[in-house]
């Protein structure tokens, strides 16, 4: 029986001329692909199938996805050797042969390994789902027949996780398995994919291009992510984006801003979520340089269930100078008389900050 | 002749959003057509009730490859409402963002979603280059596809070096931005400019930016093509090469009117060159005889567009966005809104750009050739040669004065109402904001797409895209890739799906989706 398996490629050197494309290559492992498919040997495949479905959202995931480092998005499919069937924003396949692929799907000859949904499920108005539609029929209709199909179901961002937003708005924006904190959500409490996995949720706005492509390494691999209650891989969402925040230190000594364009703590006054919501933006940098906080730029708390937040960015509800909100699992009686003293103590080159960040 | 109109189906992805055209053709030539949004996201809705600086969060996600520009526009009204004028240094930074924005999504738009057509076996393997467009621009593998995510992907490190990451910060607040990067990051910024520009001019251009800048003419455009094999053979070259071949610069005219607000406010104190205080001159244009711009002509007609009905088109800061779907009843038949400038329908985008600020080569092309696909294209791949050497020197200034302010404080927003009306990648964009109690009362968004993609006004004017299809030749109507190439020429934000009616059957025409 023959056995297919894509060649893993070295990077193209792109600084002096390009030399193979690994078009012709590609073409061949597609062709060996379909033979296998004629000749009933999917079982065989070492080719593991993807296809990217567009919900209700922006395309950022899909633009955070593209800066992937090491691999980057073309040597992680190769080297993966996943097939990507289609993407909305890659891919120039006809919408003939996309019919007939999304039939297959349905029908079981094509096997479907990884489902990502990028966007919520628009259900309204009035759960009808006519907010969006493909050829005058809810696009909602092809979530569904796609997810009960696939191995394994990977919810990219927020809006796919938790239905983000519009999530309180006519659009009826939905989550694949969850509503905001509630679960259930477009496929149900009980879905479970056919590998019996739930729904994977990659939660972010957009997702951290990491998190992307360390799930698809996992799903391709076969290995089962620990998840949290909200169905978040323990991998990337058991510590808070304020872990690794370079601004650490003045939170500690309670080294607070009220304004923006300075170095110190924004918690306490400028509405950042980085020690209420879980995220690897600290841990593991943006675009490979950076973070928004190390930008002077609060998390928003974009990997929350609840995410956007009904009360204004930028502000932090507050009582007396503590938030309302109080980092992960503290004690609001201790981490008031800890932050006293913390303040008391606070290192003169933290009080008397004057470079600007 | 015999008529004959039939069904198709037309590959219209790779764009934000869902877009669905219904097109009628005769005797193998687009006669009509209407292009339909099928998704409607509601953001205005979101917006009323929230805080005053809460756009800065959810207005870029209205679009994940156009996230600062929209940042953009929604610092510019709150600028504009507080009375602030930001220092220098925060204009450099936000300008740079945005160039960067646009410089990745013109080379990604290009190759990733433009060229990547010339790579349809149906459509062109029969074209005598078809076998070369293959090599360059076949998904994920293709040799100019492969380059143009790993060098636009080091560009953007420019925007997360700024402003934390990329897409969808919100690092500029009104009165300026929230950080200036270490002279060392500055510095990195710089080669980073540097290794993409060496890298554009070598693959896209073939040639120095400073060489192409010299071509002021369609026959200085033929000399310089054959001046050179690194010519022919860059990405440029293979366009227009193949273009011309597929006919790509007799199709896809349009409404020969173009608008553009303008963009990159300079800095008070820059060796960067402009007109009046913005690096890009805004403007309005009949073919090339460009007018005075004013933002008070500009309209919003729902005549044909699913929301609830007002008795005339209104200016952005009386309209409102009211969903109201009705089913497939009568003549609505988009999610998009129809804007209008003096009540004409006009084109946005980098061609409009090029004509408003006198561009000698695309100018000669439109008296030639009028607008087409071809034109429309080239000035997007091209566009990047104008926003390179500024980003270089904001750059070396932001060096040299970093220790200069970057933000005035605005501690509350007062009441009041402003716009931000800037160029996105695809064209005008404005945001319209009214304020109250610190309080978003009023939030309107006109994006380049809903420039380009409208549906039809109460005169029962076509949109941008949809009068430039008529008149187009499809040979295949089973793959009609031409009409294809002419709404993507546009560069529209939405997912497409173009199809076609039997003559006077309007049934079956439906839904569209907009990324707004």
């Amino acid at each position: 029986m023959k056995k297919i398996k894509n060649n893993v490629d070295a990077e193209v050197d792109i600084s002096d001329g390009i030399p193979d494309t690994g078009c012709e290559r590609n073409f061949r492992v597609i062709d060996a692909l379909r033979e296998s498919l004629g000749n009933g040997k999917m079982e065989e495949k070492a080719l593991k199938t993807a296809y990217w479905l567009q919900g209700g959202g922006c395309g950022g995931d899909t633009f955070s996805f593209l800066s992937s480092e090491s691999p980057d998005v073309i040597g992680l499919l190769r080297t993966l050797d996943i097939h990507l069937l289609r993407h909305p924003s890659l891919s120039n396949i006809s919408p003939a042969t996309h019919e007939a692929l999304l039939e297959d799907i349905v029908a079981g000859r094509q096997e479907l390994d990884i489902l990502l949904v990028e966007g919520s499920v628009i259900c309204g108005p009035a759960g009808t789902g006519m907010f969006h539609t493909v050829d005058g029929h809810p696009k909602k209709e092809r979530v569904y027949s796609l997810a009960s199909q696939a191995q394994v179901v990977i919810a990219v961002g927020t809006c796919a996780s938790f239905g983000g937003f519009g999530s309180d708005d006519a659009i009826e924006a939905t989550g694949l398995q969850f509503v905001k904190k509630q679960r259930g959500g477009f496929l149900g409490k009980d879905f479970t994919s056919k590998s019996g996995q739930p729904v994977i949720n990659l939660a972010g706005c957009p997702c951290h291009h990491d998190v992307i492509a360390g799930a698809l390494m996992a799903a391709a691999k076969g290995v089962n992510l620990e998840l949290d209650k909200f169905q978040r891989p323990l991998e990337w969402y058991a510590t808070t984006v304020h872990q690794g925040c370079t601004r650490n230190e003045y939170h500690e000594y309670r080294v607070e801003e009220s304004d923006f364009g300075e170095m110190g703590c924004l918690f306490f006054h400028m509405g950042c979520a980085g020690p209420l919501v879980p995220g690897p933006c600290n841990k593991s940098l943006w675009n490979q340089q950076s973070s928004k906080t190390r930008a002077g730029v609060p998390c928003f708390g974009c990997t929350d269930p609840e995410f956007p937040r009904a009360t204004p960015f930028f502000q932090t509800p507050n009582i007396e100078g503590i938030p309302l909100s109080l980092p992960m699992g503290v004690n609001r009686a201790h981490y008031m008389v800890y932050k006293g003293m913390a303040a008391a103590a606070a290192p003169e080159h933290l009080k008397n900050r004057k470079s600007k960040v | 002749m015999v008529k004959i109109a039939k069904g198709i189906n037309i590959p219209l992805n790779r764009a934000e959003g869902d877009l669905q055209i219904n097109v009628e053709i005769e005797g193998g030539v687009i006669s009509e057509a209407w292009s339909a949004g099928t998704m409607f996201r509601g953001f205005e809705g979101m917006m009323r009730g929230r805080g005053a600086l809460d756009g800065l969060v959810m207005t870029p996600r209205v679009c994940g490859i156009c996230s600062i520009t929209h940042l953009t526009a929604a610092v510019e009204a709150l600028d504009t409402i507080a009375g602030v004028t930001p220092p220098d240094n925060a204009r450099r930074l936000r300008n740079l963002a945005l160039m960067v924005e646009t410089v990745q999504s013109d080379v990604r738009h290009a190759i990733l979603m433009f060229m990547v057509d010339f790579a349809n076996r149906e459509a062109y393997d029969k074209h005598p280059l078809w076998n070369e467009a293959l090599v360059r621009y076949q998904p994920l593998a293709g040799r100019a596809a492969v380059e143009v995510i790993r060098e636009s992907k080091r560009l953007i490190q420019v925007m997360a070096i700024i402003g934390g990451q990329w897409p969808h910060t919100s690092f500029m607040v009104p009165g300026g931005v929230t950080s200036i990067p270490e002279v060392s990051k500055l510095l990195q910024c710089r080669i980073i400019v540097e290794r993409f520009c060496s890298w554009y001019e070598r693959s896209i251009l073939g040639c120095s930016i400073e060489r192409w800048q010299a071509i002021g003419s369609v026959g200085d455009l033929d000399a310089w093509l054959d001046e050179s094999p690194a010519h022919r053979d860059s990405e440029v070259g293979f366009f227009i090469r193949f273009s011309r071949e597929a006919g790509l610069h007799t199709c896809g005219r349009g409404p020969n009117r173009f608008l553009s607000y303008g963009n990159l406010p300079l800095p008070l104190d820059t060796a960067v060159q402009g007109t009046g205080s913005r690096m890009l001159a805004a403007g309005y244009a009949v073919s090339t005889t460009v007018h005075h711009f004013e933002a008070a002509q500009i309209t919003e007609d729902v005549s044909h567009s699913w929301y609830e009905q007002g008795s005339v088109p209104v200016h952005p800061f009386a309209g409102k966005t009211k969903p109201y779907a009705s089913g497939q009843s009568g003549q609505l038949y988009s999610w998009v809104k129809a804007p209008r400038y003096c009540g004409e329908v006009v084109e946005t985008g980098p061609l409009a750009e090029m004509v408003i600020g006198g561009n000698p080569l695309f100018c000669d092309m439109i008296e030639k050739d009028g607008p087409n696909v071809m034109a429309r294209q080239l000035a997007r791949l091209v566009r990047p040669t104008g926003l390179l050497a500024p980003m270089s020197v904001w750059l070396g200034e932001l060096v040299d004065k970093r220790g200069d302010a970057f933000y005035r404080s605005v501690l509350t927003i007062p009441d009041g109402q402003g716009a931000g009306m800037i160029q996105a990648a695809r064209g005008a964009l404005g945001h319209w904001v009214k304020i109250q109690d610190e309080k978003i009362t009023h939030y309107q968004i006109i994006t380049p797409t809903a420039w380009n993609g409208s549906p039809r006004d109460e005169n029962g004017v076509r949109g941008a895209w949809e009068e430039a299809l008529i008149g187009t030749k499809v040979k295949d109507i089973n793959n009609p890739v031409e009409a294809g190439h002419v709404v993507r020429s546009f560069d529209p934000c939405l997912v497409c799906a173009v199809h076609c009616l039997k003559k006077g059957r309007e049934t079956g025409i439906v839904k569209l989706g907009f990324a707004q």
